[in-house]
């Protein structure tokens, strides 16, 4: 009897044990999934981060231009004293080239540093037809062609497009006698431009809906009555959570674009992107205003009141101040989902990417501006993951916030 | 809410400020009124604009719904494949996130070391927190590279790894914290003396964890994953990115290209008004029908499967 009993417990026992390990196995896959998620974008992504990244245009200039003619000489430059250890300079031009990779690694040759007298300061843009417009080479200005006659008036031509990298470039230039002209790109592929779109988006859509958000709020948990109407109208809240974000989009396109017509909106635009945000974040700000309202006690009310101040009074001035912990977090929950949204912004933001983006222009947020790359022919991996990374690092910020606010609203003094 | 003091202030004496309360709190019924009416709003133009391609452009309703082909150059819209792909692709991703969810949530609550389990919930949070198109860079840098390498043991050939495969992998894992966060709450809603019940009777922990508290957790668990669902049957961009947008269908081959209604109406928003723009809020429509009326009959469900006791 007691060796059967062994036996039954044993095999419980390996029961048990099989049951506990797929419970670890099934988390640890969760956790597996979350570490490659971070692993991928960071290792594709980290390599391009960096400050050109976050304040460069996305599309580059092309400038095609020629020397003005009465300073077309060569002279004797100076090399400045802080000039990096990597770079060429050519003392004949007054001009420093050095190597680098642009986006998609390739190499480039950028200018340096350009001498202030140099013939390289005085160029004239050749692809303006009649007027005269005169710009300078400036450093991080990409060199793609340099075309130039020598001595004997025989044409060379100079620059990333002959494969050659600084130095290279800077020893054909010590052969030149008149430079004929020069072909310069700046680098593209910055996020500048997404970046002031996803502040604009995050300002507007938050001003728009923390007011209506709050009172929404202050009168389903101050005033209401529990009856049908509250009911009805609670019940429609909760089911524009449960709407999927491109229906909001299409939303957006039909109802609201009229509304950023009488602005003078002509095509979609930020504003109606912020609108449209501002629907989709009224149930977040007010489910968590009134998480924050409830916590605040009945008796602060009654006291308020028993003072003499009126309702509206007691709800501004003793109520909403102690709700502020939780409608931060409301806040920071809003701006969370403003930087992941993306469908509901392709309808009602369009995917051009914009360098100089306005309220009433189209413009792409970060994430609209990541899925715009990823739907091109060659996805730019790097580029997309880069952004991501942005993205990351922003969502773990507020995160972490909302933690630390949650945490300071347990511990309300009340 | 109730108040005491509000019921006894006198009401001739504080007539003035109660007539400016009164203001104020028609201004916060004005703005609940406007949260609210949003959903009507959204139902009411979504469907005005949704049905103009069949009653102006002359589109065959019966032709749009049950259609096997969408060929937007050729003027064909047929949105039947759409759906069942939908559906495959949604139902595929909660059949394979569902066990592991679930399983992940009872080791959250009931069987890792406070440490470890605090360190999970993290994990998870920070699942639900990330981005779609993150999750799209991440799915075609990654899940779309094991899938062509499957298919390459099976001797197959996909689209650069696009196919329906990656979406149901994609939206599991998608869809993975939702379900988690949602039986870990119902988790932990136990009452603990149907736990101490089981052990009392000689049931070891994990029995009582298994057979007892999911079976008494199951209606929660059951709205985690129509949830999920949800959340499955509307997710686009990331989605957009690896299914590869086949153009009739339906499919079933796990390694061919598939369509979904959120995919559709994403793609080539090149034009803002003709027909091939208002079909897309035919399809919206369509969406949004397919999402309710799956939750109406998952909700069926789950009342039967809650009265089973």
């Amino acid at each position: 009897m007691m060796q059967v009993n062994a036996a039954v417990k044993k095999k419980r026992k390996i029961k048990d044990a099989c049951l506990n390990a797929i419970t670890y196995l099934s988390s640890g896959l969760g956790a597996f999934i979350l570490i490659a998620i971070f692993v991928f974008i960071f290792s594709k992504g980290f390599s391009s981060l960096g400050f050109d990244l976050l304040k460069g245009n996305y599309w580059s200039n092309n400038y095609l231009v020629s020397v003005e003619e009465s300073y077309n000489q060569a002279g004797n430059y100076q090399a400045p004293a802080d000039l990096n250890e990597g770079a060429a300079f050519s003392s004949k031009w007054g001009i420093a080239f050095v190597d680098a990779q642009d986006q998609n690694k390739d190499n480039v040759i950028l200018i340096e540093y350009v001498d202030e007298a140099s013939p390289f300061a005085r160029l004239l843009d050749d692809s303006i037809k009649d007027k005269q417009v005169t710009l300078s080479a400036e450093s991080g200005f990409q060199v793609e062609r340099i075309s130039y006659q020598d001595e004997n008036g025989i044409t060379y031509t100079a620059g990333n497009i002959m494969s050659q990298n600084a130095k290279e470039l800077c020893e054909a230039l010590d052969q030149a006698d008149v430079i004929e002209q020069a072909y310069f790109k700046t680098p593209g592929g910055g996020i500048r431009g997404s970046i002031l779109s996803t502040l604009y988006l995050i300002l507007v859509s938050l001003l728009i809906a923390l007011p209506l958000g709050i009172a929404a709020a202050i009168y389903l948990h101050e005033y209401a009555k529990q009856n049908k109407v509250t009911a009805l109208i609670r019940s429609a809240i909760d089911m524009l959570t449960g709407v999927p974000s491109i229906i909001f989009g299409l939303m957006g396109v039909t109802v609201l674009f009229p509304v950023t017509q009488l602005f003078g909106a002509t095509t979609t635009n930020i504003l109606l992107g912020a609108f449209t945000m501002a629907v989709i974040l009224l149930p977040t700000i007010i489910r968590s205003t009134e998480e924050a309202l409830i916590v605040v006690p009945k008796s602060m009310r009654d006291a308020s009141l028993s003072l003499g101040a009126n309702q509206s009074q007691t709800i501004f001035k003793v109520v909403l101040p102690c709700a502020i912990p939780g409608i931060l977090t409301g806040v920071m929950l809003s701006i969370g989902r403003v930087i992941g949204e993306s469908a509901a912004l392709i309808y009602t933001m369009g995917t051009y990417v914009n360098d100089a983006p306005h309220l009433l222009s189209q413009g792409t947020s970060l994430a609209v501006h990541i899925y715009n790359i990823m739907s091109s022919e060659q996805p730019n991996f790097e580029l997309a993951s880069a952004i991501s990374i942005v993205i990351l690092i922003f969502v773990l910020i507020l995160n972490i916030t909302v933690k630390l606010l949650s945490k300071k609203l347990n511990k309300a003094w009340y | 809410m109730k108040s005491f003091v509000r019921d006894v202030i006198s009401t001739e004496k504080n007539e003035k400020k109660l007539r400016k309360d009164k203001r104020m709190r028609a201004c916060f019924f004005t703005a609940a009124l406007l949260s609210s009416s949003a959903i009507a709003v959204i139902v009411i133009f979504i469907s005005m604009k949704g049905i103009t391609p069949f009653l102006q452009e002359g589109v065959d309703f019966f032709s749009f719904l049950f259609g096997t082909t969408w060929r937007k150059d050729q003027g064909i819209y047929g949105v039947g494949f759409i759906i069942v792909n939908t559906l495959v692709s949604s139902f595929g991703a909660l059949l394979l996130s569902f066990p592991l969810s679930v399983l992940t949530a009872l080791f959250i609550t009931k069987i890792a070391p406070k440490k470890l389990s605090a360190m999970m919930t993290t994990v998870i949070e920070l699942l639900a927190s990330i981005p779609s198109v993150v999750y799209g860079v991440f799915a075609s840098g990654t899940i779309t590279l094991l899938v062509s390498t499957l298919a390459a043991q099976f001797g197959l050939v996909t689209a650069g790894g696009s196919s329906l495969l990656a979406v149901i992998l994609l939206l599991a894992i998608m869809i993975f914290p939702t379900i988690t966060s949602l039986s870990i709450t119902a988790i932990r809603a136990v009452d603990k003396d149907v736990e101490l019940g089981s052990l009392a009777l000689g049931a070891t922990r994990t029995q009582t964890n298994f057979k007892v508290v999911l079976t008494s957790a199951k209606s929660g668990i059951f709205a985690g994953a129509i949830l999920g669902l949800g959340r499955a049957f509307g997710e686009a961009t990331a989605v957009a990115m690896v299914a590869g947008n086949k153009m009739f269908g339906p499919t079933f081959n796990l390694f061919d290209t598939t369509r979904t209604l959120t995919t559709t109406m994403l793609s080539g928003l090149k034009e803002t008004t003709g027909l091939d723009y208002d079909i897309r809020f035919s399809a919206g429509l369509v969406l949004m029908a397919v999402i309710l009326l799956s939750n109406l009959i998952l909700n069926l469900v789950k009342k039967k499967v809650g009265n089973m006791k």
